[in-house]
């Protein structure tokens, strides 16, 4: 894994709870379908309009409220390469570095407008605005969430820890 | 000895040392985990797999039917079946069968114990808490890790304390004590963060109104919310609290990351206004707006607590728009059949329904339809929480619930109490 992620950014607001990512009339649903409803209890045309690559941008508390995982799977499927955010509800935050899914925190997003460039440089710490040229420092994606993530998810993480044990 | 706050103990004790510090990464040993309908078999099985399908220790995994049960349609159907199915092959000996909800079912059961670490695949678990438990939400997928390893990777929080000062007044219950701090100081404060509760108000408490504080940690955003055992709760827990040492308070000098102070005579019944649990007003400033339906339930709002409360306000008054009870467990409805809270209800017009979530989960049993206005004592208010996203969810206390359905209108309980 690169860690590099160069996409068109999607801009939302505070407090995005997993409720309105992937609306709970959905969570009966497999998880290989559930990318279908993305963003679906926010904005009804997000699912057709996003392409491959794409970066959610988003201020505080990003996905908060419920624990379901087909939130963060949903923005997967749908193409999402990472989420930017001020801060993330934690569970949202932990099962995105679970599935491999980068959720990265920096200061602040206000400035960054829907369809803005942005690149995500993990490995650099680093998130490149790259409309104004500006870069910010990434504020988390260390310790123990970063070997999660770079191992590409949890299951892969554990699978590795538990051979190494052996 | 470096002096640390309860969760810091509890989580020094699960990593296996002397001491740990906010920021801390450590591997701990998980005493409990737990999952439900949703978060479990049908999200976990595959992966299980994947480790050989071996569980860690089954004494110590919970599993409970409570979202999808009961079933609404064909799909939930196969969900409920699937999960018995799981459950019945590996004679899983902790699995509750549509009985209830699993984070009340952890109290009720005795399943979490003081100076533990609990590990739930739902956002909610926090609410056992409670029993002094450290007790933390992940998703379906880590909590498959922790049935394979019996081990979670944790960060270690650092903790602020809400002490809230005297007596609780008889107008209030616990729901506007965690509103006020969620009006006070929003519902980010404390991401990554744990709450401890504590003060007069909270020593006196019982366990269902402590399960209110710290199921809404999660609102406000923490790893954890925690309520150390003390008076007639820590009777109640006893036998498991004295087992093995384990911690029940934080030490006197521990450092805490903030402290507030609410003094309860300051508080005064209140709403959280939809889109947001933050967005909380007394329940004067809304008094008056008409309502199509009250809803009391979830794990939050549908303990026997509840009822009771909501039943001191519903004694030989009418409900004037439906009122709509779904119990948090069957043992709920025992005690309010026991105590003469379920024919105090009834006698008011309320329908009780199938212990469970309810319509929290936004599933069945009572969804909201466009632009319907709605009062609830139910976990979140969220778009599309519990049905349309335009429908209008405010969350109050069990006292302001029913006054409300009496009237119709958003009502403050004192005018009945």
């Amino acid at each position: 894994m690169s860690g590099v992620y160069e996409g068109r950014a999607w801009v939302f607001g505070d407090h995005v709870s997993t409720d309105q990512i992937l609306p709970g009339a959905y969570l009966d649903r497999p998880m290989e379908e559930v990318g279908t409803y993305a963003m679906a209890g926010l904005d009804p045309t997000f699912r057709s309009r996003v392409q491959p690559g794409d970066i959610v941008v988003a201020g505080v508390n990003f996905g908060c409220g419920s624990s379901r995982e087909a939130a963060v799977m949903a923005l997967k499927q749908a193409g999402v390469a990472a989420v930017v955010a001020r801060s993330f509800g934690r569970i949202f935050f932990r099962n995105a570095i679970n599935n491999g899914f980068p959720a990265a925190i920096v200061a602040d997003t206000r400035a960054i407008r829907a369809g803005d460039r942005l690149r995500l440089d993990i490995p650099s710490r680093a998130l490149v605005h790259l409309r104004t040229g500006e870069t910010t420092p990434l504020l988390n994606l260390t310790g123990t969430s970063l070997e999660i993530l770079e191992a590409g998810g949890i299951v892969p993480f554990t699978l590795r820890r538990l051979g190494a044990a052996r | 000895m470096t002096a640390m706050t309860l969760t810091e103990k509890i989580i020094a004790r699960a990593a296996g040392r002397d001491a740990v510090r906010p920021g801390d990464e450590v591997w701990a040993a998980v005493d409990l985990a737990a999952m439900h309908d949703s978060s479990g078999p049908r999200r976990i099985a595959g992966i299980l797999e994947q480790f050989g399908g071996r569980l860690w220790d089954p004494q110590k995994i919970v599993l409970a039917i409570d979202h999808f049960a009961p079933a609404a349609n064909q799909r939930h159907a196969e969900i409920v079946k699937l999960t018995r199915d799981w459950a019945r092959a590996r004679a899983l000996p902790q699995f509750f069968d549509s009985v209830g909800v699993m984070h009340n079912l952890l109290l009720e059961e005795g399943l979490a114990h003081p100076g533990t670490l609990v590990v739930g695949a739902d956002s909610h678990t926090v609410t056992a808490g409670a029993a002094g438990a450290l007790a933390v939400g992940v998703g379906a997928t880590e909590l498959a890790t922790v049935l394979v390893t019996g081990q979670i990777w944790l960060r270690v929080p650092p903790t602020v304390r809400i002490h809230f000062e005297g007596p609780l007044p008889d107008y209030l219950t616990a729901r506007d004590m965690a509103m006020e701090v969620l009006r006070r100081l929003r519902a980010d404060f404390a991401i990554y963060k744990a709450v401890e509760f504590t003060g007069p108000a909270v020593e006196g408490l019982e366990l269902d109104e402590r399960a209110v504080l710290a199921n809404q940690a999660i609102e406000m955003g923490a790893k954890n919310g925690i309520v150390p055992p003390s008076g007639a709760v820590l009777e109640r827990l006893g036998p498991a609290a004295r087992a093995q040492g384990r911690p029940l308070a934080g030490d006197e000098s521990a450092a805490y990351d903030d402290e507030h102070r609410i003094a309860m005579a300051s508080v005064v019944p209140l709403v959280a206004v939809p889109p947001n649990v933050d967005n909380v007003v007394p329940v004067t400033a809304l008094a008056g707006l008409e309502l199509d339906r009250v809803y009391i339930g979830s794990c939050v709002g549908g303990k026997a607590a509840d009822l009771r409360a909501a039943a001191r306000v519903l004694r030989g008054r009418q409900a004037r728009v439906p009122l709509q009870i779904t119990p948090a467990t069957r043992r709920v409805v025992e005690e309010a059949l026991r105590d003469g809270t379920l024919e105090t209800l009834l006698a008011s017009g309320a329908i009780v329904q199938a212990p469970g979530c309810g319509a929290c989960a936004g599933l069945h049993s009572g969804l909201l339809g466009p632009r319907e206005r709605c009062l609830g004592t139910v976990t979140r208010n969220f778009p599309g929480r519990m049905g349309d996203p335009s429908a209008e969810l405010y969350l109050a206390s069990p006292l302001t619930a029913a006054a409300s359905a009496v009237t119709g209108r958003i009502t403050d309980p004192r005018e009945f109490l």
